[in-house]
């Protein structure tokens, strides 16, 4: 039987995943793929959470995160591209200028 | 007046933005009237919110469309009057920054009032996920801002600094609510803390967790010790009205939510976190220090200052179950106290280097006083308030957190924040030195005391030195006691039901 725990230790591995690659990865849109998976754990998460107490704000919850993570990737889409323009790569190793 | 009254100045700052995005379409208005129609938004915003302030009250306004998320007590309206302030005050000191060859249009106005939308709901929601909503109305807006000129590459960069770490926070804020909604079935401040009670014999360890991931993200926008490296790039990189944006009211707006949640729910887990917190401190004002002592660029000083700052304003956070009230208040004084010097710092040096692209440094001021008297003047009041010398708003702001903490007694925070406190009268009176003590000017080309601008931060360096020696001066005038009395009041709205 599938019980609460299972579905929050899916929310913590998919978590643990997402959390490598935004510190492992070097490629931006990737980058951008690793916050998505965080928030999408997250999704899990609230949604097995809503049907374990049979209240449903959770899954209500789930989908203005969902709202929110678009949102937040047309602001990071748009600077990606811009960035794109200016310096002809996507990779974070670029983006060293500010040092110092 | 119905409840409607509670919600006018978020409304008048949510229409006003959406006005000003349809408003900037039209290419016939110009950029200053569209940063002046914005002005009478704020100013409306603030004069509604300005008619409950200092009255004891706690309402949830529309009760049956926003089931309570949205709270209205003495307390938001009190931040919300700081919030209003900050915009205002960034509008105003930008007036000559803020010019379309520099790229911007009036879109730009439209994103700082979604954001200070954004801080003023994040102070009002009573509920975990308003308040990420909320958040990132805030933060969306504020990375665009950064970001807004395109044709230079380092804002560009910072902005995506601050959104890539910015959402990775926001995630951590969103993992903690899960899990705290998982632990005790409710998201709303108030019914966690019931819930919480060792009484109802709950195992609480996943609430601990989420709680601490919370407080994470709380020490991450406020850029307290592991999570710092982020604010001196981003300040630095973003345009200099923008930092001054930032730097004050952002802080303030997430200070005020994380404020609320510990008073109101934390009070128990919060024990649990003394040693870490503890650490933190410590190591906020040490590493905080050592960067501004190693800059040599005067906004990348002030981004450092700011980390010493957040140092401070962490100790009487964690003295906050113990001297609840006073902690509390002693929080927002500084608050305001920081606002309003860092406002006037940042706000002067984005004047005085409007006129040309120079980066400003410590060499670029010596000599100063001698073509700009004034402006060294203002600059000095603002420095002595940062650094907390008495006859400002710093020195009052600093006495009430170190004795609180020494009355709570967390000796070893205070000694630590006092020893800050003396090596930082080394970077800002270095400042001060090299503008009086130098027989030839460097800057020449600075543009005179003209305009707007200026006579807005010499009312910032009037309220900063007002704040320090009003009320024992000035007789039959509004004193700056009335401030810290509203503050206690706000700290006792939190618990009306």
């Amino acid at each position: 039987m599938i019980g609460l725990e299972h579905y929050l230790v899916l929310t913590g591995i998919l978590f643990s995943i997402g959390i490598v690659g935004v510190i492992r990865r070097t490629n931006l849109l990737m980058l951008f793929f690793s916050t998505e998976i965080l928030l999408n754990a997250v999704n899990i998460g609230f949604a097995a959470v809503s049907k374990y107490y049979g209240d449903l704000n959770g899954q209500i919850f789930s989908f203005f995160i969902i709202a929110i993570a678009a949102s937040e990737v047309a602001v990071g889409l748009g600077l990606l591209v811009l960035w794109y323009k200016k310096e002809g790569t996507i990779d974070l190793t670029s983006l060293q200028m500010m040092k110092g | 007046m119905g409840d409607i009254s509670y919600l006018l100045p978020l409304l008048f700052v949510g229409v006003g933005a959406v006005v000003l995005m349809l408003l900037s379409y039209t290419k016939s208005l110009s950029i200053s009237s569209i940063a002046k129609i914005a002005l009478g938004f704020l100013v409306l915003a603030f004069i509604s919110n300005v008619y409950y302030f200092g009255e004891l009250h706690k309402v949830y306004p529309y009760e049956n469309v926003f089931f309570g998320m949205i709270v209205s007590d003495t307390y938001s309206v009190y931040f919300n009057s700081i919030l209003l302030v900050g915009a205002i005050a960034t509008i105003l000191i930008g007036w000559d920054y803020f010019r379309p060859d520099r790229r911007f249009t009036g879109e730009f106005f439209s994103l700082l009032l979604f954001s200070t939308f954004g801080m003023m709901l994040l102070v009002q929601s009573a509920e975990l996920l308003s308040a990420f909503i909320a958040l990132e109305i805030a933060s969306l807006s504020l990375y665009v801002m950064i970001g807004f000129q395109t044709d230079n590459i380092r804002r560009v960069e910072a902005s995506y600094r601050y959104l890539v770490l910015g959402s990775l926070s926001g995630v951590l804020f969103l993992f903690g609510t899960a899990l705290i909604y998982a632990s005790t079935k409710t998201t709303f401040l108030g019914n966690i803390g019931v819930e919480l009670l060792p009484q109802t014999g709950k195992d609480i360890s996943l609430a601990i967790g989420g709680a601490t991931l919370i407080l994470i993200t709380f020490l991450f926008k406020i850029s307290a010790f592991p999570f710092q490296n982020w604010t001196i790039d981003v300040y630095d990189g973003s345009p200099l009205p923008v930092s001054a944006y930032m730097a004050s009211t952002f802080k303030v707006a997430v200070f005020a939510f994380m404020l609320r949640f510990v008073a109101m729910d934390l009070g128990y887990i919060k024990d649990y976190w003394d040693g870490l917190l503890m650490g933190v401190i410590i190591l906020t004002l040490a590493y905080g220090t050592f960067l501004a002592l190693a800059q040599n660029n005067l906004k990348r000083m002030l981004a450092s200052s700011s980390i010493v700052h957040t140092g401070y304003l962490l100790i009487a956070f964690v003295s906050i179950d113990i001297i609840g009230e006073s902690a509390s208040s002693s929080i927002i004084y500084y608050l305001i106290a920081y606002f309003l010097s860092a406002m006037g710092a940042f706000g002067l040096i984005s004047y005085i280097s409007s006129s040309d692209k120079l980066r400003l440094t410590y060499e670029d001021f010596k000599g100063f006083s001698h073509v700009r008297p004034y402006m060294s003047a203002m600059l000095s009041i603002f420095m002595l308030s940062l650094a907390g010398l008495p006859g400002t708003i710093g020195f009052i702001g600093k006495f009430y957190i170190f004795s609180g903490a020494i009355e709570a007694g967390y000796t070893v925070l205070a000694t630590s924040a006092i020893l800050a406190t003396f090596i930082s009268i080394y970077y800002y009176f270095k400042l001060i030195a090299l503008m009086y003590f130098y027989p030839s000017p460097i800057l020449s080309n600075v543009p005179p005391l003209k305009g707007l601008p200026p006579i807005f931060i010499g009312f910032i360096a009037i309220a900063v030195l007002w704040g320090g020696i009003g009320n024992t001066f000035i007789a039959f005038f509004p004193s700056i006691d009335f401030l810290i009395d509203v503050a206690k009041l706000s700290h006792r709205s939190l618990f009306l039901q």
